[in-house]
Parts: C-alpha cells; structure tokens; sequence
C-alpha cells in the first residue's frame, strides 16, 4: 500500500511511522512481539558467540603474556584487570591442539582458558595437579586424546615436561576421587561430562597422565639439563 | 479515493480479519507456550542432574565422615573406603583440675587374603596435642617416634618399600590427622593406641569434655526399596553393591548390634580440683563410684553404646564452689609451666544494654568470585544489613580493580539506608582484579574516629585469592587501633590462611562459608559474636616472676560465658610472684591477680603451652620473613615435647618382635611379651559379652565373622600404595569446578526464537497480504 505515497499526506508527515499508523492496535503489539522476540534470540545468539569469541580471543592475548615470561618478565598480566595470571601452556601434539593455562580455576579464569585447580601442585611436581576447562571451548579436544597419547606442558620458568595419557574415568565433581598429594608426579585435565550436552550437569570427564621420566629427547633437547625433573626438597 | 475505497472495503471483510487476528493470536499464544515449555525443560533437566545426586554406596565411607576412631581400607570404589571391622576399643580418660589426657585403644582386623596398607582415622577435638602413638600388627610392635616431617616421611616410605611394618602419624591440618599403616599381613590383627592432651571446656560454671564415637554413616539399603540406580544422562546404571544381599545381618547402625560387633570400654577418672556438685553424661548409661568429693570414676554401662552420640561428661561444683579462677603447674626439664583460668564476672556486662556498633563492610567483587562466591557474598552481606539496629552505624566498601566507598561516611542503619546499601550489594557483579588493600585502608582509616563507647567492626567478606598477604597483614596490624576484623571465607577454595590470620591480627574471627546452605547458620554465629562482646582489651602479665611465654598472645576477646585461658613459661623450678590479668568490659575496667606459688600440680601442662605455642608461631607467621626459621621454630618446640605438627610427624618403627622368628602366628592368641610399659590388655582379654546364651553368643560370632567377609569383599583387589595415600589424605579430595559454558544453550535457545520470529514475521505478512488482496478486490469492485 506504501506504493501510493500520493494520497496519504497526513501519514507521509510522520514519516516512517506511516506503515505503523495503519496497522490496528492489536497489530502492532503482535509486530512489537515478534520484534522483541527476534530481539532476545539475536542477543543470547551474539551472547553464545561472544562466549566463544571472548575463549578464542584471549587465547592470543594469553599466548603473548606468557611468551613474555618465558622471556623472564615476572608479573605480566594478560590484560591490566585481569585476575589471573599465565602459568603453562598444555600442547597434545599427536591431535595439534594447544592452550596456556591460567592459575587458579576460580570464577572467571575459566572464561579465558583452562586453570589450574589452586589446591593442587604445578604440573611436574609430587602430586597430581589438576587442570580443567570447558569442554565446549578449550577441552573441546579432550575427547580426542586417547591412552598413550604424549601431553607437553611447558611451565612459565621454561621446563618443558612430557605426561603420557593414562585411563580416563567419569565421576561426580564432588567425588572426584582426586588425591592433590598423590604419590608419583600426576596430571589429571578434566571437564564436563557428557561432552555434546547444552546444560550443565554435575558429571566430569577425568583423564589421568603420568609424567614420563625419560621422555623423547627431542622434546627435553631445548632445556639445558634435559630430562632434570623440577625436584623439589622431597 | 483510495483511502475510502480502502475504508469501505474493509468493512465486509472486517468478519474475516477478526477470525484471522483470532488465529494468530491462538498461534502465537501456542508458540510462546510451546517456547516456555522447551526453555522449562531445559531448566527442569538442569535442576534434575544436581538433586539427582547418586546415594552414597551403601557400606562405603569417606575418611570426611569419620566420626570416630577407624581403620580404613580403600574399596572397590575409588574415592569411598571400606572400614576395618572394629573388634574392640578401650578408652581411658584421666581429668585432673583443667587438664585431660586420652587414652583410645583400638584392635582392628584385615579381613583380606591380601597385603593391605590403612589409614586410621581419628577425630580428635579442638587444640589436642598428640604425643604418642603405639600399635601392634599382626606380631610386630612398633612405637611412633617424632621427627621432623620430610624425615619421618622418608623414614616410612623406605620401611614400606622393604615390606616391613610401620605406620606414619601426619598432622593435615590443626585438629586433623592422619595415620598410614603399611604392610599388614592377611587376616591379621591391627591394634592401635594414641594419646593426647587436651583442656577441659568451661562455659558459664559448667565443666565439660567430649569424646568421639559417632559411627559413620554406613548402612545396608533394605532390599526391599534397593532399586537400581539409572542415571539419566548416561544410561549407566550403579551395581548392586552387595551380591549376597541376604546373607548380611542388620543395619550396622543398630546401637544394640553396634555394642555387640564393636565393643567399646570407657573410663573416666574425674578429678575436678573442686568440690563436685552434679556429674552427668547425657547420652551415655553410666556406672559412677565416688572416690572423694572431688573425684568420680566413670565408665559405661554394658551394652550402653549409642552409635549416634558422641560421649559426653559434664560436672558442676557444689553450690557457690564454682571456681571463677585457678592456677595449675608443672615443672619440667628445670622450667616451669603454668596453666591458668579466669571466667569474667558475668552479671555486669550481661545485663548491659549491647554497645552501639559501627559497621563496616568490606566485599570483594574480583572476577575470582565470579558464580556461586559472589551469591554468596551478596546473600551474607545483604543478611548481616538488615540485622542492624537502627542506633547502628555502618558503610559499605566493594573493591576488585578499583573501590567503591558506598556511603561518604559512616551512616545511621536507618531502615532506608539498609535498603540503599541492600540494593547496592544486590546489584554487584564479579569482575576485575583483585586489589585488596585500598579498600582495606579504607575500611581502616577514612572512616573517622570511633565514637565513645561504641564498638568498631570490619566485617570482610572474601575468597582471599590475593599475592600481598604481608602487606595486608602489616596495614591490618597498624591501623587496627579500636577496630575488631572479622573475615568470612566465601566460596568453594577460599584461602583459610590469609583470611584466619587476618581476623587473628585484627583481634575478631573468622568463618568460613562453603555453600549457599551455610549462610545463614554461620552467619547467625557471626552476629550473636559480633553483637555479644562480653570483654576485650585483655592483657596478662607477671609481677616478680621472669616469664618468657605467655600464650595465647595477643589475647582473644571474650564472648559470653568465656573464660580466659592461658599457659605460660617461667623460669626456675620454683617461681614466685603474681599473675595479673586485666581486661575491659565496656567502658569498665576489670582486673585480677593470682599468687603464682599457690599453685597447684598438674601434668601435661609443658604439652599443652606447646601446643599453644606452636599455634602462635603459626599465627605470627606473617610477621617472619624466613619460613624456614620459622618452621625451624615449631620444629624445635614440637620436638622438644614429642608433639605432631605441621613440620613433625610420627612415625612408628619397629620396636620388639612378640615372639621369636619361625613361631606359628595365630592371630587369635593373645600377644606374649608385651613391651614394658605397654598397656593393650583391655582390648583382648575377655569380652563383654561372654556371659550372654550360647546361642546368643554363636549368632552374634556369625554376625561379626558375616560383617568381615562383607569389608573384604568390598576392598580393593589388590590396594596398591597409591590406593592407600589415597585415603591418608582424602579429605583433601579435590573437587571438580564447572566445566560447561552456557554458550551452546545460549546459541541454540536464540535460534530457536530467531525461527519463532521468522515463523510469526511470515504468518503476519501473508495475513498482511491477505487483507491487501481483499482490499483490492473491493476497490476493483467499486
């Protein structure tokens, strides 16, 4: 009907309001309706993505940080008010993924990158440390890795070990089954479980790794004292 | 033209356009409904999976559970423990004045064909110090010794790795421990002995103490209700735990069965140091013989032994005898050791009018409290608001990068200003670093003096994730002045450590919030301290006698019903002098003095200043900038009194074999040589229940032999060493965060409302279309 604009003066003053003006009240609150509605399913889209987005992103934000202390920085934060700080970078090189890991799996860090629990040791040291993250972003490949797989961490004063992949297990979060001061030099990635689900659900996929004494040499080659566990006073 | 034309059209087709807008309005209202549906199912299946917690497996433990002495062996299942079955326990507890030392023997047995390592666990009540740990497995004696802990890890490790018998005794935290027992044999007998100081517990004139036998929560699901557990996600179904199901007698829990399996003898000895007015055990039938009129002995009625109540004793002195005051030593190694008590005179500060407080909250909206924390947070600040009273004073400070003083000053709690301050915490998110100490000066420094009379309080609410503990520590212990911090720990993982030390050092307390469940019990103990003070500024000196230690120091503020308790470290063999004690209740002074050479004999005191000494280099750490010196400090002092610590453990070597090598073993047999000094006769010897029917006697032998098949068909094939420090610290298990976004929900329920609207735009646009035909038509008519 706006194809003869000629006969509608009084509504071509109002300008856009003009296709408005003719709908019946009943009719515009079912166009506002449908509009609100197209509204939130756009935001919580561009929320999803965002999520996603804000995962990817910082990863680079995050490498860069933790380059610079592989360069002897101390202190570097990835962005000035950020809460965490970088502490490794976990790279499964049979399926090419690789991500730097924050300290301390509190709150947000998680958002950002995989964290290591607070409660537990640093990857190398006696003990099992635990490293988590979302199964949807950053341990979207954790599925893939299988027993036997070799995981390199290199930790932010520059050791780089190698964990072998061990069994993997399901349990709830609050019966992991997790002992921090295990004997033997344990790294455990867990994240949700099951890995497709759209909700969050209190099961935890939990992949236990050893870390191998006498690893490829050409993974240690780059480290002085190759092969030199980080030992601490034991 | 049109216009009209257009007008007059529609109105024979006005009938028409009203069926249609029916329509879309009935679709659209079926769409939204089918929309919330969907969205309700989502939410429906979220709450589904957290209630849907699996039933704890029955039989199974958890080290956490423990509510009384108990071998545990790891089980089948990883995480959960099978108990040793519990032949027999002895208790003896010796009481003299304020003074307690316990005596637990326990004899335990691997019902296994397999070798097993065990953790015995033993919860022991607040601040005891243990010193002795003596244990017997199979024929071996063994006797723990203190050494310092990386040592005596060792020292347990090697003997463990040789197959010999030993046991490791580590403190994990103040009042938790742990005791690794390696290498016992198949079917063999484990009998455990520990020993420990602890002080007696006084609260308005009443005298108490408390022993632990809570059995855990352990039970047989009747097989009537046993269902199978499908979860719903996976599909996996849990198996039933117990195949034999009908061979297994009672529920363990059954008391009368409990006292039949699990024999348990206990004895007081109960030397009050004050003539005895009421002595009462609530839960417990008990035997009393009086000795004199200040000593009882007590022990438990056969057969009396609730599974569900820990033991208690209570006792009073005669009317007007109620000590308010007393004094007690010991000598040892040339020093001497003093304990002493004082309960504040109550009326006066009692029956006072509470002073008028002044508030500050401090909470902490970093981005490490993001999820669960900050509800949390929010939910205990907004409760600890609203139960001002409006002649209170308050202001509210939020911090993470960057700070936020709510109000310009200190205000009246005036119930407006509380709804201000309540919508301001509601509407906090978490984000942003964590810069703790400008709103600490803040909270210290810009509020303006205290007024006369009135009480100054720092209520922190944090998860502490923070790097510059010294610094806080500092800025708290020098810009306190009249202020008292009281932190409260959120959150899964909170550091204890900054958040205990910096309520120590700012003179309040500290608690500790773990779930959403908790808020409002431990917040409610939170107000009644923070409302209640009955005395603060105390301070205890020595008048004449040269005394070196005085701990706790500084002193506590007292809450109602409190006594002062101190111990200290003098000088000389026999000092003289006086002890004062000063405190302020309100604006009044209050002060007391005791003659040190009056005092009376007591032992274990040298112990329990040890323990509490160690508990105040603990609290000073801060303060020290070499931890090494420091550890070398509680070191010195825990060696020197055979106590465990954080830096010392015990660990037991073998000491004398009971019988010469090549000698058959049964483990039936009671032990021959036993170790001068060795006291483990209570727990073989004749049982309790010899003298019930001998049908009685071979159902309840069948029952318990029944009890021992069932915990060695639930034990792990083969425990490994791995399996058993599983247990010795599990009660550090760590617990998984969430690990799922909520983006891919987000994606998908925006798309579906994307389709809905597309699916609505069409549907309007072709009933649009429709109307434009019809008015067509109409105008082609015309």
């Amino acid at each position: 009907m706006s194809d003869k604009p000629g006969n509608q003066e009084n509504q071509d003053k109002e300008g856009r309001a003009g296709f408005l003006a003719r709908l019946t009240a009943l009719e515009t609150i079912v166009l506002a309706g449908i509009l609100l509605i197209a509204l939130a399913g756009l935001m919580l889209v561009g929320k999803g993505f965002y999520m996603k987005a804000k995962a990817e992103v910082s990863q680079v934000l995050l490498k860069r940080s933790f380059e610079a202390q592989l360069q002897g920085e101390t202190n570097v934060k990835p962005w000035p008010w950020a809460d965490f700080s970088t502490e490794a970078e976990i790279t499964a090189p049979r399926i090419g993924k690789t991500a730097v890991v924050l300290s301390g799996a509190s709150g947000e860090a998680l958002a950002f990158g995989p964290a290591r629990l607070a409660n537990t040791p640093a990857p190398g040291e006696p003990g099992t440390s635990v490293i988590a993250a979302h199964r949807d972003t950053h341990f979207r490949w954790l599925k893939d890795v299988k027993p036997g797989d070799l995981l390199v961490v290199t930790r932010n004063d520059g050791t780089n070990l190698t964990f072998r992949a061990g069994s993997s297990r399901i349990a709830r979060w609050d019966q992991s089954g997790i002992n921090a001061n295990a004997p033997g030099r344990n790294l455990v990635l867990a994240t949700c479980w099951p890995f497709d689900a759209a909700e969050q659900g209190p099961l935890r996929y939990i992949m236990n790794a050893e870390l191998v004494a006498d690893a490829d040499p050409s993974t240690l080659a780059a480290q002085g004292e190759s092969g030199k566990l980080p030992v601490k006073s034991f | 033209m049109l216009l009209d034309t257009e007008n007059s059209a529609k109105r024979p087709s006005r009938m028409t356009a009203r069926h249609i807008e029916y329509a879309i309005v009935a679709a659209l209202a079926a769409l939204t409904l089918v929309l919330l549906f969907v969205m309700g199912v989502f939410s429906h299946a979220v709450a589904e999976t957290n209630d849907g917690k699996p039933q704890r497996l029955a039989g199974y433990v958890r080290p956490n559970d423990m509510g009384t002495g108990a071998l545990l062996f790891p089980s089948k299942e990883p995480g959960s423990f099978v108990e040793a079955p519990r032949l027999a326990t002895d208790v003896v507890i010796d009481v003299n004045g304020p003074i307690i030392r316990t005596r637990v023997t326990q004899r335990f047995q691997n019902p296994s064909k397999g070798w097993v390592e065990g953790t015995y666990v033993f919860p022991l009540p607040e601040n005891s110090a243990v010193d002795t740990l003596k244990m017997q497995i199979g024929d071996r004696f063994i006797e723990g010794e203190i050494k310092a802990r990386e040592e005596a890890r060792k020292v347990y490790e090697e003997a463990k790795a040789e197959g010999k018998k030993t046991a490791l005794l580590e403190q994990q935290r103040p009042n938790i421990f742990t005791n690794q027992v390696a290498n016992i044999g198949p079917g063999e007998t484990i009998v455990v002995q520990i020993e420990y100081q602890s002080s007696v517990h006084q609260s308005g004139g009443e005298f108490s103490l408390r022993f632990p036998m809570v059995v855990a929560p352990r039970y047989n699901p009747d097989p009537i209700i046993q269902t199978v557990d499908l979860d719903p996600k996976s599909g996996y179904a849990v198996n039933d735990p117990v195949p034999d199901r009908d061979k297994i007698a009672a529920p363990v829990l059954d008391p009368a069965e409990n006292a039949r399996i699990n024999p348990v003898t206990l004895t007081v000895n109960l030397n009050a140091g004050f003539p005895l007015g009421t002595v009462t055990s609530p839960f417990h039938q008990t035997d009393m013989q009086t000795v004199d009129d200040m000593a009882r002995t007590i022990s438990l009625k056969g057969g009396s032994v609730p599974a569900d109540k820990d033991f208690a004793l209570s006792w009073n002195a005669i009317a007007g005898k109620t000590p308010n005051a007393g004094l007690f030593r010991e000598t040892q190694g040339g020093k001497t050791y003093l304990l002493g008590f004082v309960t504040p005179p109550a009326g006066s500060a009692v029956t006072e009018t509470p002073a008028k407080r002044e508030v500050i909250f401090v909470i902490d909206n970093s981005g490490s409290m993001a999820g669960p924390s900050i509800e949390q947070a929010r939910d205990s600040l907004a409760l600890a608001i609203s139960k001002l009273k409006a002649e209170d004073k308050f202001n509210v400070v939020r911090f993470d990068d960057t700070m936020e003083v709510h109000f310009p000053t200190l205000v009246q709690a005036t119930p407006d200003k509380r709804e201000d301050a309540i919508a301001f915490v509601r509407g906090l998110t978490a984000d942003g670093g964590t810069e703790m100490l400008p709103a600490l000066e803040a909270a210290l420094r810009t509020q303006g003096p205290v007024e006369p009379g009135a009480l100054r309080q720092v209520v922190f609410l944090t998860d502490g994730a923070i790097g510059n503990e010294a610094q806080l520590f500092e800025e708290i212990s020098k810009n306190r002045g009249e202020a008292r911090v009281f932190t409260v720990g959120i959150g899964s993982a909170p550091n204890t450590h900054f958040m205990t030390k910096a309520a120590e050092i700012g003179r309040g307390t500290f608690t500790l919030i773990g779930s959403e469940d908790q808020v409002a019990a431990r917040m409610g103990e939170l107000f009644a301290k923070l409302e209640n003070p009955v005395m603060t500024d105390i301070a205890a000196d020595f008048d004449g006698a040269n005394a070196r230690d005085i701990t706790p120091n500084p002193m506590p503020d007292l809450y109602r019903g409190e006594p002062v308790v101190l111990t200290a470290q003098l000088d000389g063999a026999t000092p003289a002098g006086k002890l004062q004690i000063t405190g302020k209740t309100g604006n009044q002074p209050w002060r007391i003095e005791m003659d040190v050479a009056k005092a009376s004999e007591g032992q274990g005191i040298a112990k329990l200043w040890a323990r509490r000494k160690i508990d105040d280099l603990e609290a000073n750490a801060y303060a020290v900038n070499d931890q090494a010196a420091l550890d070398k400090q509680i070191e010195t002092v825990a060696l020197a009194n055979h106590l465990v610590s954080r830096v010392t453990s015990l660990v037991a070597v073998d000491v004398t074999p009971s019988r010469p090598t090549g000698e058959p073993v049964v483990s039936t047999d009671l032990p021959l040589n036993l170790p001068e000094g060795w006291d483990f006769e209570k727990v073989f010897g004749e049982k309790p229940q010899q003298a019930m029917p001998e049908g009685e006697r071979k159902a309840s032998l069948e029952r318990s032999e029944q009890q021992a098949m069932m915990v060695a068909d639930r034990m792990a094939a083969a425990p490994t060493a791995r399996a058993a420090s599983v247990i010795a610290d599990a009660g550090k298990q760590v617990d998984l965060p969430q690990t799922a976004t909520l983006a891919d929900r987000h994606i998908l329920i925006g798309l579906l409302l994307l389709a809905f609207a597309l699916m609505a735009a069409t549907t309007f646009s072709l009933w649009r279309w429709q109307l434009r035909g019809l008015a067509l038509e109409a105008s082609d008519r015309v």
